[in-house]
């Protein structure tokens, strides 16, 4: 009996053994995330199965010697000889309790190591890998995985019940190992499969390994509170102790309706009657795994029915082959054989779909209100174009032709959204790996082209809807040749401007503009003040002229009648008129003026007076010499 | 017995899924596979389902048989006239030979195709970019511009490279992606525009300086002769009163003496007419009333 302990453990070794070499050779095949975690779940269970069936050979050493021992005890009779010296005379027991005691928590730690680092460089690698399954190889890999589960599925199930016999503890280590890599083999396979047939679940293979992940790090975990409570275990002598590497988690996992039947335990003491015996849970228990299979099934024959949405159109394949007869989907309920003989692909033929030229969306800035040249709104890209504007300033400066050259080139950015239809899905599918890409491709050589023959200034100014126009036809051209099946339904420049870095410049030129126009319209007001008052003065002039023409003709006419009659009255008395004249005029004439009457008679005394300075109008402040004086 | 001969079923159906899934392949419409047994290739299978020996007697590879693209590295070339140009092409291309696809290539890997036509893809380029002046790529002048004409020699050289070589490769077209220059240069650039900006500038502030003295000056000019128009039409309209005037002179022909002594007044008045001083002595009338009434004359 003791012996077929050790043969299941030898079994459980060798197919660890072979699962987890098979299993790394797969994963290396197809490349397969998942298959990483489980190919070092599968190690870890290879060495514990390793050590599991060296832990049975040492308890079969000890058992044979000790029968051994009895054997020649009870042939010779001297049974105290060995009573006393038992360490000397039983090694192989020694051995084993060497072994327990030391290598096991030795191994148990190196475990725990093992598990924690390959959490830690496992978790790291995956976020750092770029690669992932072929998906060439997905299929095999997923038969393969599928053969690997089932396979450990019937040893460790078999091991596992082995286990539960007396005296096979030492079993239930390895076979729980096996179980539970059949399930994560199992788990890898459907991973592998869907992420192989799906390409928009491609990360699957990746979420799956970071399960087995998290998987080995509960391990670790596990691992590590079990050795720190091993230092307070108590020790009882006779009673056999559970293997310190031998995993409570793996073993649920393995034996799920131990779970089930705790929880069942735990039913029947809550309600005081046995709820398990009831009819209801021994159906569901004994139909638990048709259940599934007809989960299984309805899950296979929900792949018969595909519904088209709205918008959409579907490639049907038959085993690859376009099918024959309705290779596209119309919107609506189709039949069709079940997966993986018919597939469906779907592509949104109906939808308006945008990509863009020139710039990346950034939601940030858009949401700002304003959109200006000089603030960076969204990623935008320069692109090149002509500057006949520069070349023809740099042909009156410099004589170089090569500088004329280089000059002839400018910077502008521009945003152009493009709207594209599907309107052939299977020119769409068919002919280019990816469609979308090269449509992408075609339209930002068709900008870079128009830009790279047109003249900066007039694309900033009046050509853009001219731009627009052309660069529709040249991209749906484009599209046609390369047979993408899609209509452009618009092409809109919708943002042209100079780079960032020179839009300030191109602004401040405006401004300068409306400079001149501001010093122009200044100038012509003033122009217009000085012409008014010009014109004003001059009809002053002319009127003053006017005017004095009339007094002096006036005056004149008027002298000439008074003079007529002055003769008149100078005739009558010639010397008494010329008198009367005088003395008529000179109370008018001097009435303002300042006179002064020098009535002295001596004429040989000379009056000084100094009339720079202020006349007193008194005449008493006068000098008037004395009558004394000589 | 009978939960045993369930788990016997579906372990066994299970297993010839499984196994099925090891002996049939599919190739997709879009796809072509090659069959090799033991390393070597032994057919071309097309679209469909179909029969094989499981790994590792049997080898599947798939190759997706539509054009497929990719666009090259944004790099540095210089042109004929030794400007520096950044250039990226895309480049769509097929497998015309599965058998030979996979012969060049270590299990048919796409990505080494890819690096090996990207590889070529670059010594081309940058051969055609060498034979072209930057104006050939650029200018505002769109019947100098050789764009198409590159694109064609660049894929002609690429062509012709693969087809000497025999990989198993269709270039289906190729086209420039992208132009662009250093990121020093691209700054030299921005200064030139700039500066072009600033001529536009102090083009608009100095005439419109020049514009603003120009139409000042014209005002003046107008208003200057608007004057002087006005000052010689008043000068002449004086002249004509003048003239006018001088027609009553002969009145006072009759007696000049007296014209004279009345003009002599009226000249008196006029001058007398703003503040002045007068200083008299008593042998002019009025004053010569005083004459005598007063004297200091020793003995007189």
């Amino acid at each position: 009996m003791e012996r077929n302990v050790q043969q299941h453990g030898l079994v459980n070794l060798v197919a660890a053994v072979m699962m987890f070499i098979a299993a790394f050779v797969v994963t290396a095949y197809a490349g397969s995330l998942a298959g990483q975690a489980a190919s070092i779940f599968l190690g870890l269970g290879m060495l514990v199965a390793f050590v599991s069936w060296f832990q049975m050979r040492l308890e079969e050493n000890e058992r044979l010697e000790k029968l051994e021992v009895e054997e020649l005890a009870r042939t010779r009779g001297e049974t105290a000889l060995f009573a006393t010296k038992g360490a000397e005379v039983f090694p192989a027991q020694r051995a084993r309790e060497q072994f327990e005691k030391f290598f096991v928590p030795g191994f148990s730690g190196l475990l725990l190591l093992l598990e924690g680092g390959a959490t830690w460089l496992l978790w790291r690698w995956l976020s750092e890998s770029t690669g992932g399954l072929t998906p060439d190889r997905a299929m095999p890999a997923m038969a393969l995985f599928g053969i690997f589960a089932l396979l450990l599925f019937l040893v460790g199930r078999f091991s596992v019940t082995m286990a539960r016999l007396e005296n096979h503890r030492l079993l239930r280590p390895g076979a729980s190992f096996l179980l539970a890599g059949a399930y994560v083999c199992f788990v890898t396979a459907l991973g592998i499969g869907i992420t192989g047939v799906k390409t928009e679940l491609s990360r699957l293979d990746s979420w799956v390994a970071r399960a087995g992940c998290v998987l080995l790090g509960l391990l670790a975990v596990e691992m590590l509170v079990t050795l720190l409570l091993e230092i307070y275990r108590p020790r009882v002598k006779g009673r056999v102790a559970r293997p310190l590497y031998d995993s409570r988690i793996v073993g649920l996992l393995a034996q799920p309706e131990g779970l089930f039947t705790t929880a069942l335990q735990a039913l029947d003491y809550q309600f005081g009657f046995k709820v398990s015996e009831t009819w209801f849970f021994q159906l569901l228990r004994k139909s638990l795994l048709v259940l599934f299979l007809a989960q299984l099934a309805a899950l296979l024959l929900s792949t018969c029915v595909v519904i088209i949405e709205p918008g959409e159109q579907g490639v049907l394949e038959h085993f690859g082959r376009l099918a024959a007869g309705r290779p596209v989907l119309e919107p609506g309920a189709h039949l069709k054989w079940p997966w993986p003989a018919d597939e469906v692909r779907r592509y949104r033929t109906g939808q308006i779909q945008t990509f863009n030229v020139g710039f990346t969306p950034d939601a940030q800035s858009e949401a700002e209100p304003t959109v200006l040249w000089s603030v960076v709104h969204t990623k935008e890209v320069n692109f090149l174009v002509g500057n006949p504007a520069a070349a023809t300033i740099t042909n009156s400066t410099a004589g170089s032709g090569d500088r004329l050259k280089v000059v002839s080139v400018g910077l502008i950015d521009i945003s152009i959204p493009v709207q594209f239809q599907i309107t052939n899905v299977l020119d769409w599918a068919y002919h280019n790996a990816d469609p979308t890409n090269l449509l992408q491709e075609l339209a930002t050589r068709a900008v870079v082209h128009y830009l790279a023959g047109a003249d900066l200034n007039a694309v900033l100014s009046q050509s853009r809807v001219e731009a627009a126009r052309q660069l529709e036809q040249r991209i749906q051209a484009d599209a046609n040749r390369h047979q993408l099946g899609v209509k452009i339904l618009f092409v809109g420049v919708q943002d042209l401007h100079p780079p960032v870095a020179v839009a300030g410049d191109y602004e401040k030129v405006i401004g300068a503009t409306q400079q001149k126009i501001a010093l122009t319209n200044a100038a012509v007001a003033e122009a217009i003040q000085t012409n008014a008052q010009a014109g004003a003065q001059a009809f002053a002039d002319i009127s003053q002229a006017e005017a004095g023409r009339q007094q002096t003709e006036l005056a004149a006419s008027a002298r000439a009648g008074l003079f007529t009659n002055q003769i008149a009255a100078y005739d009558a008395a010639p010397s008494v008129y010329g008198q009367r004249a005088y003395f008529h005029m000179f109370p008018a004439a001097t009435a303002n003026a300042r006179k002064y009457i020098l009535l002295v008679t001596n004429t040989y005394n000379v009056l000084q007076f100094d009339l720079e300075d202020k006349i007193r109008d008194d005449l008493l402040n006068l000098n008037v010499p004395s009558t004394n004086s000589p | 017995m009978k939960r045993n001969l369930i788990t016997l079923i579906t372990g066994a159906v299970l297993i010839v899924i499984f196994a099925l899934l090891l002996f049939v392949f599919q190739v997709r419409q879009s796809e072509v596979a090659v069959v090799t047994t033991f390393g070597k290739i032994t057919r071309v299978a097309d679209p469909g389902a179909h029969l094989k020996w499981p790994w590792p007697i049997q080898r599947v590879y798939k190759f997706d048989e539509r054009t497929q693209n990719f666009q090259d590295k944004f790099s540095e070339n210089l042109t004929a006239d030794s400007i520096t140009l950044l250039t990226s092409v895309y480049v769509g291309w097929r497998i015309s030979d599965p058998s030979e696809f996979l012969n060049s290539f270590k299990d048919g890997s796409v990505f080494s195709a890819q690096s090996q036509i990207e590889s070529m893809l670059t010594s081309a380029k940058s051969a055609v970019v060498g034979n072209h002046p930057l104006a050939d790529f650029v200018n505002a002048d769109p019947n100098q511009l050789e764009f198409d004409q590159i694109q064609a020699q660049i894929e002609q050289a690429l062509q012709s490279e693969l087809h000497t070589n025999s990989y198993g490769i269709q270039i289906e077209f190729l086209g420039i992606q992208q132009l662009g220059l250093p990121e020093s240069v691209t700054q030299a650039v921005f200064d030139r525009m700039k500066s072009e900006r600033n001529i536009l500038i102090s083009r608009a502030q100095n005439e419109g300086q020049a514009e603003a003295i120009k139409i000042r000056a014209n005002a003046d000019r107008q208003a200057n002769e608007t004057l002087a128009d006005a000052q010689a039409e008043a000068t002449r309209i004086e002249g004509e009163g003048v003239a006018e005037a001088a027609k009553t002179l002969p009145v006072f022909q009759k007696d000049p003496g007296l014209a004279n002594f009345l003009l002599s007044i009226d000249a008196i008045k006029q001058a007398l007419n703003q503040r002045s001083t007068l200083f008299f002595d008593d042998r002019i009338p009025p004053f010569d009333l005083f004459h005598g009434a007063l004297t200091n004359v020793p003995g007189h």
